[in-house]
């Protein structure tokens, strides 16, 4: 439009078409700021990935796996390693509850997580010195009992924290369960030693052979040291209280692989082995027995069904590939022979409530089977041996009492691990330990500073779910694979069995990551804003800026963010982002009102004025 | 003589309707009783735009309007924001002698509300009415944030229903003769359609009174 010619009065001179700068250009959005047509406003809010939630030391899984995704191998190794001293083991060991709860599983398949920060933990552990380094020196003092999964991640946590650690362990290798409950061919040894210098580098002092109770009393402990971390573990094997119990050849689960990790077995299995339990550690002990020269391997559970069973279902099927047979229904009520297990008597058995840990029914109505067996493995579960503690400290389930934060009453005594976690509801697993061992450090730390301890808050509504966000932008893409030795030749090697990810598929796998409820720099909302309302000086999470005083509402943004970070907040929620105008289109106040003053006046004014 | 100016903001499209029939209403009643009333749409406002800012003005007088070619209320006594987000990013206030009335349509109260109204020295009183909750509109009331996307709006109400107030305008309406007097509710009750959410809201309105200062 041309204004050549026309008298435009001062009030008038609003910007014109062709000489209005446009909203992308600067000081373009001043002029018509729309901001104030909006009545939800996108913010950036990244929520908690299930991923994360479901870990028991709520590792940042979405942050690693985006990191690897764009290669930074190393800053991802720095990122678990805030939360996981050991990611080589828990990548081999790890139950992964991670990959249950991952949203992509309700997709196609759940993202290999363990397989990922396996590679990763490789990795730190080809490093010539590790990413981490101990916290100044404080001065104080911590003892660390046990070297297990929860006392080294206690231990390393407050060396981090400038703690002047010491672990004391009874066996003569640190490393607990880690060492004694894993075997070899699902955790290399060199790779848990490994580990375990890596704590001497953070200047944390390992005293094996020294036992609580022996070596050191509570008073020592009281005496020597600021604080305490109790990680004892479960160490004693639960009976199945069957008759004959005590015959030669009849084994439990844990000392059997304990010794084997230790290096200290003398166990010689016959040809025929039977397993009593349907758990993770029967399993594995039944893996191990083939190992140990045993030709038939049977697993006995009260379970009547596979699916039942309280274990892994990819370690179950690993199993069975091997040849370890499965009877189902049974309970052993005694161990026949003479001197020595020679067979076992069998009876239909079930549970009598709806979990594995209620009481057996046994139908003894039915008749006994007996079941020909060299050797019997019983690997029902283990309880804590606690005899060193002040009875104060004792509660019913034959563990340590504690109180909300892992404490011991009012005592600079903490506890953590299996001995505190057994029938707390939780599983016992590795990861959980890890867990429970760093936030006992945290909580130590508060309390030896002085400062008030606080309960952990999660807000459950903020943990992601597959329903908040955009699956247009996620093709089906299968999970990547680890491979496995051939079942044959493995049954009989104390070789690796799973092998892990090339630096090629750690980084597929990783692209499969959703990064539920978090921002992952993907652009999209920068690329589908209608008008220039996004700001991002660097591809970053953090970095997006929604500018305000322009950004109309219009919620496509937020409607196309396939993570699910973008949310709409009521306008009003926010006391910030007030564009005062006179209406949508008039940038001057009581432009409208003085227009009208001039059509008033049109009939004073000479016609040529006009 | 008495004078009143009336303003309705409202937003564009998705409930264009609601701000016309408060207008309209409203300056039909004043008629029935005898007074000199005037209804208009603004067109400056380009209410075709969704969620764009649209004003609807009305003016009652016990004598002849004067102004009647001006097409802007410059000293309204009453305003009515018709989405409670508008208290945030306009001048509503802007002309509004002292004593003057703001009725908003929102669920929180008039004490939160008063922190975003320029110039709220002026105010007799701030009104709230949960207007979208009382008329039952469903998918306004709990889908608010997307409006911007929404078609299921008043756009085309008014081809495919006459009804005056069918919807949230019936509570705003009750809101402004409740706490304004402007113009009976025997003359207006008859026009309304949603007596349901009129009646509910003469009971239902959070006044704040407040103590105008002369500008």
């Amino acid at each position: 439009m041309s204004t050549k010619g026309t008298r435009i009065p001062d009030w008038l001179t609003v910007p014109f078409a062709g000489i209005t700068p446009a909203p992308s250009q600067e000081k373009g959005q001043d002029l018509f700021p729309t901001g104030n047509w909006r009545s939800i406003r996108p913010v950036y809010r990244d929520k908690l990935p299930p991923c994360n939630n479901a870990c028991g030391t709520n590792e940042k899984i979405q942050g690693y796996l985006d990191l690897v995704k764009r290669g930074k191998y190393l800053d991802a190794y720095a990122l678990i390693k805030e939360d996981m001293p050991f990611p080589s083991v828990t990548g081999r060991v790890c139950y992964h509850p991670c990959e249950q709860a991952c949203n992509r599983g309700q997709y196609d398949e759940a993202i290999s997580i363990r397989a990922v920060e396996r590679f990763l933990g490789d990795l730190g552990q080809s490093l010539q010195r590790d990413v981490v380094k101990a916290g100044p020196s404080n001065g104080k003092k911590v003892a660390v009992v046990g070297s297990g999964p929860a006392g080294h991640s206690a231990a390393y946590q407050l060396a981090r924290l400038g703690y002047k650690v010491t672990i004391l362990e009874k066996s003569p290798k640190a490393g607990g369960l880690n060492r004694g409950g894993i075997p070899d061919w699902v955790l290399p040894q060199d790779v848990l030693d490994r580990e375990i210098e890596r704590l001497v580098e953070l200047g944390i002092t390992i005293k094996t052979n020294t036992e609580v109770g022996k070596d050191v009393s509570w008073d020592d402990l009281k005496k020597n040291y600021d604080a305490c971390v109790l990680a004892v573990g479960l160490t004693e094997p639960n009976s199945v209280r069957a008759e004959g119990e005590n015959k030669a050849g009849v084994i439990y689960g844990l000392p059997f692989l304990r010794d084997i990790g230790m290096g200290t077995s003398k166990v010689k299995l016959g040809a025929r082995v039977a397993v009593i339990g349907g758990g993770n550690t029967a399993i594995d002990c039944a893996r191990e027995a083939l190992r140990q020269g045993a030709v038939e391997v049977t697993m006995i559970t009260v379970e009547s069904n596979p699916q039942e069973m309280p274990c892994v279902p990819e370690d179950l099927h690993d199993m069975r590939e091997e040849g370890v047979e499965l009877l189902h229904g049974r309970a052993m009520t005694a161990v026949l022979g003479n001197g020595k297990v020679e067979a076992l008597q069998l009876y239909p058995a079930r549970f009598s409530g709806a979990i594995n840990a209620s009481p057996i029914t046994i139908n003894r109505e039915a008749p006994a089977e007996k079941f020909a067996v060299d050797n019997v493995i019983i690997a029902v579960g283990q309880h804590a041996s606690l005899a060193w503690l002040p009875a104060e400290f004792k509660n019913e389930r034959g563990t340590i009492k504690i109180d909300r934060f892992g404490r011991l009453g009012d005592t600079n005594f903490f506890a953590a691990g299996d001995i505190v976690q057994l029938g707390s509801g939780q599983p016992l697993m590795v990861v959980n330990a890890v867990g429970d061992g760093k936030r006992v450090a945290f909580n130590l730390d508060k309390v030896l500073r002085g400062e008030a301890l606080e309960p952990r808050k999660i807000a459950v509504d903020v943990i992601m779910d597959l329903n908040r966000m955009n699956m247009t932008y996620f093709p089906h893409f299968p999970r990547v694979k680890q491979k496995l030795l051939p079942a044959m030749s493995r049954r009989k090697t104390q070789e690796e069995v799973i092998l892990g990810f090339t630096e090629e598929q750690a980084t597929e796998e990783a692209y499969r990551c959703f990064s539920c409820g978090t921002c992952n720099a993907c652009d999209n909302c920068y690329l589908v804003c209608p008008e220039p309302c996004i700001a991002r000086p660097a591809r970053s999470n953090g970095l997006y800026k929604i500018l305000v005083d322009y950004c109309k509402g219009c919620r496509v943004c937020i409607e196309e963010c396939p993570t699910g970070c973008l949310e709409g907040v009521p306008e009003l929620d926010f006391d910030t982002g007030v564009v005062r105008m006179d209406t949508a289109f008039a940038i001057s106040p009581g432009l409208h009102g003085r227009q009208a003053q001039e059509l008033v006046n049109l009939s004073n004014r000479p016609a040529k004025q006009i | 003589m008495s004078y009143t100016e009336l303003t309705v903001w409202t937003r564009g499209i998705i409930m264009d309707k609601e701000g016309r029939d408060i207008v309209n209403s409203i300056a039909a009643s004043a008629r029935l009783e005898g007074k000199y009333a005037q209804a208009m749409e603004n067109y400056v406002d380009n209410p075709d735009r969704t969620n764009a800012p649209t004003r609807k003005y009305c003016r009652i007088s016990t004598s002849i309007l004067e102004n009647e070619l001006t097409y802007e209320n410059e000293h309204p006594n009453i305003v009515v924001l018709v989405e409670g987000t508008m208290v945030k990013g306009w001048d509503y206030m802007r002309g509004m002698p002292p004593g003057g009335t703001l009725v908003i349509n929102t669920h929180y109260t008039p004490e939160y509300m008063i922190r975003f109204v320029p110039g709220s020295e002026r105010l007799a009183q701030l009104v709230c009415v949960d207007a979208a909750k009382l008329a039952d509109h469903k998918w306004l009331y709990y889908r608010l944030g997307q409006l911007g996307l929404d078609r299921l709006s008043t756009e085309g109400a008014a081809e495919r229903s006459k009804a005056i107030a069918p919807d949230i305008a019936a509570p705003l309406i009750a809101a402004v003769i409740k706490s304004t007097g402007i113009v009976k509710r025997e003359t207006i009750e008859p026009m309304i359609a949603n007596k349901k959410a009129f009646e509910m809201a003469l009971d239902e309105l959070h006044i704040l009174p407040l103590k105008p200062v002369a500008a």
